[in-house]
């Protein structure tokens, strides 16, 4: 054979070869650096900071770790005894201030029978002592009413539905009022979070469908997108002590694309499927199947 | 798998096992093409070696694919 001609063949089907492999190349470029797809994702849910309005022993604590509650189901009780004391201690002093404001009504009527015996300035002075005892007898009924609150309060009841989880609060421990005393994680608001990279996020619109994935487990779960965070913190800069932007003088040669939250609510799951908040799951987002904008 | 591969419970990137089994496998296939003669096709053997694990591990993505939404 021609030796010229052999040689141009020989480059002719390297560089044929070459090219099959840059295809392939972008392709597998595409697929891992550019499809919307994560493995940092994680299941997310709110937790409740259970706290008692009113400060005092735990006299019970009606749920045990790990347990399943409904909305409006009694958590803990928090030293009742006292505050029922100082629900008839309030009763007492309604009783005290109805007898001063009933007696200050007997004075001044009898004055007024008395009519121009009496000196004017002591009229006046009946008429205020009246309003006077009138108006502490208004407080004690509100303080009435105030204990009447701290005593339904002193039972702390579930706000959500959801499970009590690392409980650690027993009878005979102190809590003080606005105080966490025990976690309530939220199962209604249960849903998987995507940190997907921003070079990802043209890709990603509220609406798209999602294919999650938790680690450990074999069977996939069907989502949407139903938001994306609105801001995530600058690493970059953070205020200093006078009002000023203390700016990070940086030359980065490598610059590491930022993650952004992205929260996908679960359509579709497999029976079982232990959504714990916390796990790892790996989400995938199928723009092409939604053409909805 | 689902996105990694567990060994021991820490968790791989399919991609790393991939190149790793296509690069074994271009090490056997290159030797295979010396021995057949395939090389005296080729003007520049590096370029095709090369060439060849990319077209090895794009093959492995693609038959791993259905096994999991990213293998």
């Amino acid at each position: 054979m021609n030796p010229v001609l052999s040689a141009v063949l020989r480059w002719i089907v390297t560089a044929l070869i070459v090219t099959a492999a840059i295809l392939v190349a972008i392709a597998l470029w595409r697929r891992y650096e550019t499809d919307p797809w994560t493995r940092d994702g994680h299941v997310r849910a709110d937790v409740v900071r259970v706290a008692s309005d009113v400060g005092g022993l735990v006299t019970s604590v009606a749920v045990h770790d790990n347990q399943m509650v409904h909305k409006g189901d009694l958590l803990f009780v928090v030293d009742m005894p006292r505050y029922a004391d100082a629900l008839g201690q309030a009763d007492a002093n309604i009783a005290s201030a109805r007898a001063k404001y009933e007696q200050a009504q007997k004075v001044a009527r009898r004055d007024i029978a008395l009519g121009d015996l009496v000196a004017t300035e002591t009229h006046e002075e009946n008429v205020a002592s009246v309003q006077t005892a009138k108006a502490a007898l208004d407080a004690a009924i509100s303080a009435k009413q105030t204990a009447e609150l701290n005593v339904h309060r002193t039972a702390v009841r579930a706000s959500v539905n959801g499970i009590v989880t690392n409980l650690d609060l027993h009878p005979g421990d102190f809590v003080g009022a606005g105080t966490q005393a025990m976690a309530l994680v939220d199962l209604d608001s249960i849903r998987i979070e995507g940190y997907f990279e921003e070079t990802k996020l043209r890709h990603i619109h509220v609406g798209d469908e999602a294919r999650i994935r938790l680690m450990g487990d074999e069977r996939d779960m069907e989502g949407h997108v139903d938001s994306i965070s609105a801001g995530i913190a600058d690493d970059q800069s953070n205020n200093s002590a006078n009002q000023l932007r203390a700016v990070d003088p940086t030359f980065s040669w490598v610059r590491l694309a930022q993650r952004i939250p992205v929260r996908i609510h679960v359509d579709r799951m497999a029976a079982g499927t232990q959504l714990i908040a916390g796990r790892t799951a790996t989400v995938t987002i199928l723009p092409e199947q939604s053409p909805k904008k | 798998m689902i996105g990694e591969v567990s060994i021991g419970g820490v968790f791989f990137p399919p991609l790393l096992l991939l190149g790793l089994f296509a690069l074994a496998l271009t090490g056997v296939l290159s030797r295979l093409f010396q021995i057949v003669g395939i090389y005296r096709f080729v003007a520049y053997r590096p370029l095709v070696d090369l060439a060849l694990f990319v077209l090895l591990l794009g093959l492995a993505v693609l038959l791993t694919a259905h096994l999991g939404p990213q293998s």
